[in-house]
């Protein structure tokens, strides 16, 4: 009964607030939902990649037959013949891999070495960022697959159908020769010879019966011509025979056809033996470079914890600041004190922003010196840029507070903020892989920027970027003044 | 003359509810002037509006010749607030909290030093300096906020309900250094619901409903309240004769109530008459009862309960 009576206040205290149950129930499952819509799998599994070809080179032809391949392996941005270009692209992140295609890799291959194709990336990120290297040795793969495989269907087409001419060609030949052969034999040339007396004999005849009148002697003439003209062909073929076999194969032409047919039979029987197999089967070897050097997991991690509780522990202290005075009434005395709203605020900024900043730099010598976490970008940069979350971060804090209307209400937007940014600020999934709504969220994430601004200062040895720079400044100087807005109102 | 809060016709609604209702108001300075009432009357609507905390919706307001809204830092800082409860940290000592609240209002580290001492000495917190906030008595956290209101020494101080939930005696110690302070020169508006608290007030108002039913001092509302003073009379002697004397009685005021005892051995009457000034009146009241025997002759002040309920009771039959 007792428990039974409080277990029901503390229902209806918690349902009776319906923006607390607005934030426990609709806000998890927007975040989701969210992220659901935003995060690309794809984009993760496919590197955004350009391709560097020289125009119509060889290498540029290629690349057109297999484009398919590149199309279907990579988040395909396009080509370009400016390696330099495509570098600053991958620098600016706007793509995640360089593929650099031979320029003459046919000549390389003839010259039995195999064609290189060059891939350069820059990740830090164990965990997703071997998705370039990956794919790139599947491209590759695939690619000397398909060539090898086209290759070998064609040169054995041709290599048959020749093969079938050839053979065809001998049989015609052999048959050649035993006809010249068989018509430069003494008999056939006996045989001609009597046919040739038969003629002459015919013809004398028909000479005698050509003077006779009427039809006869027109027969006879037409018949006498045709008698001449068979001997004069007759008269060839004796001088052919007299020449001999290869004098008619000569004058034919077949005996040069033979001679070539021979070399060329001789060429097919020797072109693979001097091919190395290694280039035959792998026409193409990949060279893969990152520019960046990633560090262990730790360490990759480690300047995403560090913003992550920058802004977590600064949004959760300056959250709960305000309300607990409005609520308590500490806030009434001050409406009636010459302290001003700003006053107020920037007081409480102050030592937030002093505490934060001094406890996270001390989370990160520790982490320096006992992990050996590098911050090679710079001491100073690093705090600037942690100084500047903390700051964005205390904003967000002040103004959750100046519209909470209960400290549970502002521990629940607190927590709600830290999931976002754990899922949303590059944090586990790197921002370039997320679209949608989940893109948008991030920019007003102090979390968000101070994870890449980490990243970039204590693992790449890079500086503050201008971009998060801004971002952290307009984050801060925006909620600020909103806060201190909404505190300095008068109530009516 | 130039008053240190006057409102003219202030009227405050909350959406749809009218808290307060067109209320004229001047408080002078350097007295103390109660506003009292019960829960839920606007006393604490009043005291925000003339703080500045509120806007009001009608009307107009002016504390130490300024409209509250247009107050610059420097014009708060001649102001003084105690809020209802105890709004200082707990977490912080009892030093700790007044060296805050003396800063909020600009004093620097050697006047400040010295009003933090002079102030915990005036409210008997100075041995408890050390002591953080919550490990002191509900009571002397009173105090403590009280000293908070008065650290930077400002000429008028709003305190809301400063003895609620204390006990008599400590709320006897509110007062007394309330009348400290007025000594001083300083103008006191406190609001309170013991009526009883009403009497230790130079001026009072009351408020009933967002209304001001009576303002005055605690003598001007009892007469207003009864009409004017109630003399007590006790008179023994023959029954038969109390008719004559009251009728000699009405000669000179009016007689409110008469009740006879029977019970006792020796018949007596107890006549509350009702004179415009009992100083005054008091000899021509013996006077008239010549040959009547007068067992007792009183001039009782009646509680500021009854008179509140009176005038209450006047205002509603007026509605």
């Amino acid at each position: 009964m007792k428990i039974g009576a409080v277990a029901a206040k503390e229902f209806w205290g918690i349902v009776r607030q319906p923006q607390l149950l607005l934030l426990l129930l609709v806000g998890p499952v927007l975040i989701m939902v969210i992220f659901g819509l935003s995060l690309d799998v794809q984009s993760i599994l496919q590197p955004r990649a350009i391709v560097v070809v020289e125009p119509e080179s060889e290498g540029a032809e290629l690349f057109e037959q297999y484009r398919y391949k590149f199309t279907d392996r990579t988040d395909f941005v396009g080509t370009t013949d400016d390696l330099d270009s495509a570098q600053q692209q991958l620098q600016r992140g706007e793509v995640d891999a360089v593929i650099t295609m031979p320029s003459d890799p046919l000549e390389s291959v003839a010259r039995g070495e195999q064609a290189v194709m060059e891939v350069i990336y820059s990740t830090i990120n164990p965990v997703f960022g071997t998705a370039v290297p990956r794919r790139s040795y599947g491209l590759l793969l695939s690619l000397n697959q398909s060539i090898v495989q086209e290759g070998i269907t064609r040169n054995i087409g041709d290599v048959r159908s020749a093969q079938e001419q050839i053979d065809e060609l001998n049989r015609q030949f052999e048959n050649v020769d035993a006809a010249a052969e068989a018509l430069a034999s003494e008999e056939a040339q006996e045989e001609t010879a009597e046919l040739d007396e038969s003629l002459a004999e015919l013809e004398e005849s028909l000479e005698t019966l050509e003077d006779a009148p009427g039809e006869t002697g027109d027969e006879a003439s037409t018949t006498l011509e045709q008698v001449r003209e068979t001997r004069e062909l007759l008269e060839e073929v004796r001088a052919a025979q007299e020449a001999g076999a290869e004098e008619i194969k000569d004058q034919t032409g077949a005996s040069e056809l033979e001679r070539t047919l021979a070399d060329l039979q001789s060429s097919l029987a020797e072109l693979p033996a001097d091919a190395s197999p290694q280039v035959l089967a792998n026409p193409f070897r990949l060279e893969v470079e990152n520019l960046a050097i990633p560090p262990g997991i730790v360490g990759f991690y480690t300047p995403g914890v560090l913003a992550l509780l920058i802004q977590h522990i600064a949004v959760s202290l300056a959250s709960l600041s305000v309300i607990r005075e409005r609520l308590g009434g500490a806030y009434e005395f001050f409406e009636v004190s010459p302290l001003g709203a700003g006053e107020l605020l920037a007081g409480k900024f102050l030592t937030y922003f002093g505490l934060v900043l001094g406890s996270n730099l001390a989370v990160a010598a520790v982490l320096t010196v006992f992990l050996g976490i590098p911050i090679t970008g710079g001491v100073l940069t690093m705090a600037l840029a942690m100084a500047l979350v903390t700051g964005a971060s205390l904003g967000i804090g002040f103004l959750v507070s100046a519209l909470a209307r209960s400290q549970l209400q502002a521990v629940q937007v607190s927590m709600l903020l830290l999931i976002a940014s754990v899922l949303f600020a590059g944090f586990l999934f790197p921002l370039g892989d997320m679209k949608g709504p989940a893109t948008g969220i991030s920019y007003f994430l102090p979390a968000a920027y101070g994870i890449r601004s980490l990243q970039d200062i204590m693992l790449r040895g890079e500086g503050l970027s201008y971009f998060d720079l801004a971002g952290l400044l307009v984050i801060a100087a925006g909620c600020l003044a909103l806060t201190r807005y909404l505190l300095g109102r008068k109530k009516t | 003359m130039a008053y240190t809060i006057e409102t003219r016709n202030l009227a405050k609604r909350f959406g749809d509810e009218q808290v307060l209702k067109g209320l004229d108001l001047t408080v002078s300075r350097g007295e103390i002037f109660g506003l009292i009432g019960p829960s839920g009357a606007g006393k604490s609507t009043l005291l925000r509006t003339l703080t500045g905390y509120l806007t009001p919706s009608e009307g107009e307001v002016e504390v130490l010749e300024k409209s509250p809204s247009s107050f610059t830092p420097k014009d708060r800082r001649r102001l003084g607030f105690m809020p209802q409860g105890f709004v200082l940290y707990e977490e912080l000592s009892v030093r700790q909290n007044l060296n805050f609240t003396a800063g909020l209002y600009g004093l620097n580290f050697w006047k400040r030093r010295r009003r933090v001492r002079e102030t915990l000495e005036f409210v008997e917190l100075w041995e408890h300096r050390r002591k953080k906030a919550a490990d002191i008595s509900g009571g002397m956290q009173r105090r403590l906020q009280l000293a908070a209101a008065i650290v930077h020494e400002p000429e008028l101080l709003f305190v809301d309900e400063p003895t609620a939930n204390l006990d008599p005696i400590l709320r006897r110690r509110f007062w007394e250094e309330f009348r400290r302070l007025r000594e001083e020169g300083r103008t006191l508006f406190v609001t309170t619901q013991y009526l009883g608290e009403a009497e230790l007030c130079d001026r009072v108002g009351l408020l009933s409903g967002g209304t001001l039913v009576a303002v005055g001092t605690p003598e001007e509302l009892r007469r207003r309240a009864f009409d004017g003073e109630l003399v007590q009379l006790i008179l023994g002697g023959d029954p038969g004769q109390l008719g004559t004397s009251l009728e000699a009685l009405e000669k000179v005021g009016r007689v409110a109530e008469v009740r006879q005892n029977e019970q006792s051995e020796e018949a007596t009457s107890l006549v509350r008459l009702l004179v415009e000034d009992a100083e005054t009146a008091l000899p021509k009241v013996l006077e008239s009862l010549n040959g009547a025997e007068v067992r007792s002759v009183d001039v009782p002040k009646p509680s500021f309960d009854e008179v509140f309920f009176r005038l209450m009771k006047e205002t509603s039959e007026t509605v």
